[in-house]
C-alpha cells in the first residue's frame, strides 16, 4: 500500500506537525490523520515516527501537551502550539519556501 | 537552554509517569486506528492487526521517544546502576569484601591526604603568607647548621636590603606574671612594632603596638593573646588600660589579639624555646643596640616585596652576609639564609609526609588489584549472562559501560565507607599527638579532602573495573553459550592459564613487599634509636621547672637561699632519695651555650672562638640523674662564691682537648676578661637535644658559684615519680607562692616524647604495610581459591586416576608458591630502589639493611603459603565421585 507515496524528507515532519497544530490542538492519532488528509494521502507519514517527533518538539518547547477528554468521553493527550512554536513555524515555513523556490529555480534553469 | 534542561530533568525524575503516559497515548492511538479500520468493515481482530502494522513496533517507538527526550544515556546509566545494585546485593559476601578493601585503601589515602593538605597545601594563617620568610645564620663549616641573628645584623639587613618591604625582629622567653591568684609563667615575645602589622594581625580589643612604641623610653605596655585573656583574666572586657605585673614590673595592657592568631614554636623557634607566646612586649632598640653584633639570640622575620622571589631575596641577603663575614671576621662558611616561612614549619616533615602519601597510594593500588581480581573471578562466572546480553543485541560499548557502572558504584561505596575510616584515622592521629609534627591542631577534613576522596573513588572504580570489563566484553558468543551452565575457563589446575590474574597477584605481592621493607627499616631504626643510651637513667625521676625571678630574687644570696630551702624540703619528702638542679635539662627546649678559651689551645686562624654548651648544676643533679663521674670530683659544699671557681666538663670535651685523661686540674675561661676556671671533674656525655642528635661539648658550672633564677628541679623517687609531683609543687608554694612551677614531667615521659616523630612515622608506615600484606594475602587466597573451584573436575579426574591427596595439595601449593616467589623477587628489586628515598628517616640502619630485606621476604612468603594452604586443603578434600557426577 502507498508505494507511490513520497517519503517524507528529513526534518520536514516537525514542520508538518507544527502546521497541523497551528489550527487547533490535536491528539496524536488526530495529528497523523490530519497529516494524511492535508497531504491528500500523497505523503507517507510513518505513524511510529510521529511520537518521537512529538517528544522532540515538546523538549524544544515548541509544543506543550495536556490531557483532556475527547469527543466520545475518552481521555487523550492533546498537543498545542506554544508561542515559541508559532514563531518557529513561521521561520521554518519561510525557510522551506525559500528552499523550495531555490531548488525549483535551479531545476527550471536546465 | 534552560527549558530544555528542565524538561530533561522533569522527564528523568518522573520517568515512570512519563513512560506510563506514552503507553496510554500509544494505546489510544491503536484504538482509534483500529476503530477506523472497523468502520471500513474489518473484523475486530483484523482491525487491530492493521493498526499495529501501521504504527510499527511499539517497543521501538518507545525507545525512539526516550531518545527524543534526550535522556537515554542517563536512563541507561540509571538502569545500569539499578542493575548494579541488584547484582551487588545478590552477592553480599563478595560485595562486602570489595567495599571493605576499597574502604581501607581509600580511607587511608584520605587520611594521609588530609595530613598532607593541612601541612603542605593550606597557607599559613597570615597575610601574604607566601611572601613571609625567616632568616637564619649558618656556619656549616664549623658545625653550626643554624643560629639566631643579632640586633646588629638585623639593623644591617633592615637598612641595606632591596628585597623586603617589611622586616621585624623578636626575642622570646619566659616571663613571670604575678598579682593574680598565684604566680604563673607566661611565654612572651618582645618585638619591634612592625611584626604584628606585617603578619596582618588586627587587634580584637584595643590596639597593636604604635610605630614608635619600640623606641627606648616609651611607656611599658603589653598585648595579651586571646587564650591568656580568657583563662587568666576571665575575658575581662575592660582589660585595655589595666595594669599587670610582669617580671615584677607594671605594664599597661593596650590590646588583646584575636583568637585565631598564634605564632608558635613551629613557626618561629625562639632562643628561649617558648612554645606558644601568650604576651607580646615592645622590644626597645637604641642606637647602641643597632651596633650590637654580640647577642645572637633574636629571630628576624621579613616580608618579600611583591614579585620578588625567594632566590632573589637569598642573593641579596647573601651579599649582606658576605660583607658582614669580611667586616666581622666570621668563618668562611658563614652566611645568612632566607627560609620561606612555610618551609620553616613543614620542612623537616615534608619528606616523611610524602613518603607516607606514596605508601598509601601503594596500599590503594593493592586494594584495586585485589578488587580487579575478585571482579575477574566474578566476570568468569558471569560470562553466560554477558553472552546472553550480547546475543540480545547489547553492543560491546554497552556491556563495558554496564560493568564499569558497577565498578564505579563499588568505588563510590568504598569511598563513602573510606571517609568514615579516614575520620577514625585522623582522630587516632590527633590522639597519638606526635609532639613535633607541625600544624596538627589544624588537621581536619575540608573541601579539598572531600573532593580528593570523591575523585579517587571514581578513578579507583575505573582502574580496577576496566580490565575485567574489557575482558568480559571480548567474549566468544558461540563457545560460551554452548558450554551451557558451566563457565568457560574450566582450564584445569594451571595458574599460568590465567596470565592476567597471575600478574595482578604478583604485582600485589611485590608492592606489599616494598611497603613491608620500608616499615621494617623504620621499626629497626626506632628500636636502635630507643636503645640509644641517653647518658642518664630516666627511671623514677621527676622533673619540673622552678623560676625564682623578680625583685625578691635580685640578689644571688636570695636565690641560693630559696633553692637551699627547697632542696631540704624536697629531700624530706617520703619516697625521695635524691634531688638536684640544672639550668638546661636534657630533652627540653632549654639551652645555654657560650664561648670558651682553653689554656694552651689556640683556635686555627679565621675561625671564631670555641663554642660549648654551658649549664649550671648542683652535685645532686649528677647523682639524681645517675650521670657517671669518670674523673675527679663532683661539686661540693666547699665550692662557694669565695672559693676557687671550678667547673665540670663532659667526656666529649675531655676527649677532644685532653685525650690522655688528664683533664682534671686544667684551666679554661669564657673570655680574656674572666678568671681562669679549674676543671674539677669529668662526667659522662648526655643526649641533650634528642637521642638521634650528636651532643656538643659541655661545661657545667657549680650552682653555688653561679646561682641562676630559673632551674629544673629533678628528684629520684622510690615509687612512681609522677605521684610525687604535686607534693613537690606544694613545697615550692609553701616557700613562695609567687614562684611559678611548670613543665612538670617524668624523665621517662621526656624520653618517650622525644621519639614522637619517629614513632609516628613508624606506626603509620607499619600500619600501611600491614594493611598491604593483608590485602595481598586476600588476593593470593582469592586467586588460588578460584583456581581450585575452576579446577575441581581436573582434580577429580586426577584422583580418579589414582593421584594421592598429598600430591594434589603440593600441586596447588606449588602453583601458589610460584606466584609468591616471583612477587617477592620483584618486590625486593622495587624495595631496593625505593628505600633509598627514606634515608632521612633512618637511624643506625642502612637503607639496604640485609636483615630487614631477608626478614620481610621470609614473612611475606610465609603469609603467601598460608593464603595458598586453605584452598589447597580444599582441593585435597575434593570427592572425585561427587565432582565428576556434577559434570
Amino acid at each position: 500500500m502507498g508505494d507511490e507515496r513520497l517519503e517524507l524528507p528529513q526534518g520536514t515532519l516537525d514542520l508538518l506537525i507544527l502546521k497541523a497544530l497551528a489550527l487547533q490542538s490535536l491528539h496524536g492519532w488526530a495529528i497523523s490523520e490530519r497529516l494524511q488528509q492535508i497531504s491528500r494521502e500523497a505523503l507517507q507519514v510513518q505513524q511510529g515516527s510521529l511520537y518521537p517527533a512529538l517528544h522532540r518538539l515538546e523538549r524544544r518547547g515548541w509544543i506543550k501537551a495536556h490531557w483532556a477528554t475527547s469527543e466520545n468521553n475518552r481521555r487523550a493527550k492533546y498537543y498545542d502550539l506554544t508561542r515559541q512554536g508559532r514563531k518557529q513555524l513561521e521561520v521554518e515555513m519561510l525557510a522551506w519556501r525559500k528552499l523550495a523556490a531555490a531548488v525549483g529555480h535551479v531545476l527550471d534553469m536546465a | 537552554m534552560l527549558s530544555d534542561l528542565m524538561y530533561r530533568l522533569r522527564t528523568l525524575f518522573r520517568r515512570r509517569a512519563v513512560d506510563g503516559e506514552l503507553d496510554e497515548e500509544l494505546r489510544d492511538h491503536l484504538d482509534r486506528e483500529a476503530e477506523k479500520y472497523r468502520h471500513m468493515g474489518a473484523s475486530d481482530e483484523d482491525a487491530m492487526r492493521r493498526a499495529r502494522l501501521a504504527l510499527g513496533g511499539a517497543e521501538q517507538v518507545r525507545q525512539q521517544c526516550r531518545e527524543a527526550r534526550g535522556t537515554r544515556r542517563l536512563e541507561d546509566f540509571i538502569q545500569d546502576l539499578r542493575y548494579g545494585v541488584r547484582t551487588l546485593r545478590k552477592n553480599p559476601r563478595l560485595t562486602a569484601m570489595i567495599i571493605l578493601s576499597l574502604a581501607i585503601g581509600i580511607g587511608a589515602n584520605t587520611a594521609i591526604f588530609s595530613v598532607t593538605s593541612t601541612l603542605l597545601l593550606k597557607p599559613l594563617p597570615y597575610k601574604d603568607a607566601d611572601r613571609l620568610a625567616i632568616l637564619w645564620l649558618r656556619s656549616p663549616g664549623i658545625g653550626i647548621p643554624q643560629d639566631w641573628p643579632s640586633p646588629g645584623q638585623y639593623h644591617d639587613i633592615k637598612m641595606q636590603n632591596k628585597v623586603f618591604d617589611d622586616t621585624a625582629i623578636l626575642f622570646g622567653r619566659d616571663y613571670i606574671l604575678t598579682g593574680l591568684s598565684r604566680a604563673m609563667k607566661v611565654d612572651g615575645i618582645s618585638t619591634s612594632s612592625s611584626l604584628l602589622p606585617m603578619l596582618g594581625v588586627k587587634p580584637l580589643l584595643g590596639r597593636v603596638f604604635l610605630p614608635d612604641e619600640d623606641k627606648p623610653g616609651q611607656a611599658q605596655t603589653v598585648l595579651l593573646t586571646y587564650a591568656l585573656w580568657k583563662q587568666s583574666f576571665a575575658g575581662d572586657p575592660n582589660i585595655v588600660g589595666r595594669s599587670i605585673t610582669i617580671d615584677g614590673k607594671a605594664r599597661t595592657v593596650v590590646g588583646v589579639l584575636p583568637r585565631e592568631f598564634k605564632l608558635n614554636h613551629e613557626v618561629v623557634p625562639t632562643v628561649g624555646g617558648i612554645d606558644k607566646p601568650e604576651i607580646f612586649l615592645p622590644l626597645p632598640m637604641d642606637a647602641k643596640d643597632e651596633q650590637d653584633y654580640g647577642p645572637e639570640n633574636f629571630n628576624i622575620l621579613a616580608r618579600l616585596k611583591p614579585g620578588v622571589t625567594m632566590q632573589q631575596a637569598q642573593a641579596d641577603i647573601g651579599a649582606i652576609a658576605a660583607r658582614l663575614r669580611e667586616e666581622k671576621h666570621r668563618d668562611p662558611s658563614f652566611t645568612i639564609s632566607v627560609v620561606p616561612l612555610i618551609e620553616q614549619v613543614v620542612g623537616n616533615v615534608r619528606s616523611a609526609v610524602l613518603i607516607l602519601l606514596g605508601a598509601v597510594a601503594l596500599v590503594l593500588l593493592i586494594a584495586c588489584t585485589n578488587v580487579a581480581n575478585l571482579l575477574l573471578s566474578r566476570a568468569s562466572a558471569r560470562q553466560k549472562e554477558i553472552a546472553m546480553r550480547t546475543a540480545l543485541g547489547a553492543g560491546r560499548r554497552r556491556v563495558v559501560m554496564q560493568l564499569l557502572t558497577e565498578s564505579v558504584l563499588l568505588g563510590v561505596l568504598g569511598g563513602a565507607a573510606g571517609l568514615a575510616i579516614a575520620a577514625g584515622c585522623l582522630f587516632a592521629v590527633q590522639r597519638m599527638h606526635p609532639g613535633n609534627i607541625p600544624r596538627l591542631d589544624e588537621l581536619g577534613m575540608d573541601f579539598r579532602v572531600l573532593a580528593f576522596t570523591f575523585a579517587i573513588s571514581i578513578v579507583t572504580g575505573i582502574v580496577f573495573g576496566l580490565a575485567p570489563a574489557i575482558r568480559a566484553s571480548r567474549i566468544d558468543l558461540n563457545a560460551t553459550l554452548k558450554a551451557g551452565g558451566r563457565g568457560l575457563s574450566c582450564g584445569g589446575l594451571n595458574v599460568r592459564r590465567d596470565k592476567l590474574r597471575g600478574a595482578l597477584v604478583i604485582a600485589e605481592l611485590a608492592v606489599s613487599l616494598t611497603l613491608l621493607t620500608g616499615a621494617g627499616l623504620l621499626v629497626r631504626s626506632f628500636v636502635r634509636l630507643a636503645n640509644v643510651p641517653p647518658g642518664f637513667n630516666p627511671d623514677h625521676v621527676i622533673s619540673m621547672q622552678v623560676a625564682a625571678y623578680g625583685p625578691k630574687y635580685n640578689q644571688n644570696a636570695q636565690r641560693i637561699q630559696f633553692y637551699q630551702s627547697l632542696a631540704q624540703r624536697v629531700l624530706s619528702l617520703p619516697g625521695v632519695t635524691s634531688q638536684g638542679a640544672i639550668s638546661a635539662l636534657p630533652l627540653t627546649p632549654s639551652v645555654g651555650w657560650g664561648g670558651m678559651q682553653i689554656e694552651g689551645y689556640v683556635p686555627p686562624p679565621n675561625q671564631p672562638e670555641l663554642q660549648v654548651d654551658v649549664r649550671t648544676a648542683t652535685a645532686g643533679y649528677f647523682k639524681t640523674m645517675e650521670i657517671p663521674l669518670t674523673h675527679g670530683r663532683l661539686f661540693s659544699s666547699s665550692d662557694t662564691e669565695k672559693s676557687q671557681p671550678v667547673v665540670i666538663v663532659d667526656q666529649k670535651m675531655a676527649d677532644r682537648f685532653w685525650p690522655g685523661g688528664d683533664a682534671v686540674g686544667k684551666r679554661i675561661r669564657p673570655d680574656e676578661k674572666a678568671a681562669w676556671l679549674i676543671i674539677a671533674g669529668v662526667v659522662g656525655v648526655v643526649k641533650q637535644y634528642g637521642l638521634d642528635t650528636d651532643t656538643r661539648m659541655v661545661v657545667y658550672y657549680p650552682r653555688s658559684q653561679h646561682p641562676g633564677g630559673s632551674m629544673f628541679l629533678v628528684a629520684r623517687t622510690t615509687s612512681e615519680p609522677s605521684g610525687l609531683a604535686d607534693a613537690i609543687v606544694e613545697q615550692v608554694r609553701a616557700i613562695d607562692p609567687d614562684v611559678p612551677v611548670y613543665d612538670v614531667a617524668t624523665m621517662q615521659t621526656r624520653v618517650h616524647d622525644s621519639l614522637a616523630r619517629q614513632r609516628f612515622a613508624m606506626t603509620m608506615l607499619g600500619a600501611f604495610a600491614f594493611l598491604a600484606m593483608i590485602l595481598a594475602a586476600v588476593g593470593v587466597y582469592g586467586v588460588m581459591s578460584f583456581l581450585v573451584t575452576q579446577g575441581t573436575p581436573d582434580i577429580a579426574i586426577r584422583m580418579a586416576l589414582g593421584a594421592q591427596r598429598k600430591s594434589i595439595l603440593s600441586l596447588v601449593l606449588q602453583q601458589g608458591m610460584a606466584l609468591a616467589l616471583i612477587g617477592v623477587a620483584m618486590g625486593l628489586v622495587g624495595a631496593f630502589s625505593l628505600t633509598r628515598l627514606m634515608g632521612s628517616l633512618l637511624f643506625g640502619v642502612s637503607a639496604k639493611d640485609p636483615l630487614t630485606f631477608s626478614g620481610v621476604a621470609l614473612l611475606l612468603t610465609l603469609v603467601a603459603v598460608l593464603a595458598c594452604y586453605f584452598p589447597a586443603r580444599r582441593a585435597m578434600r575434593v570427592d572425585p565421585m561427587v565432582a565428576l557426577r556434577e559434570e
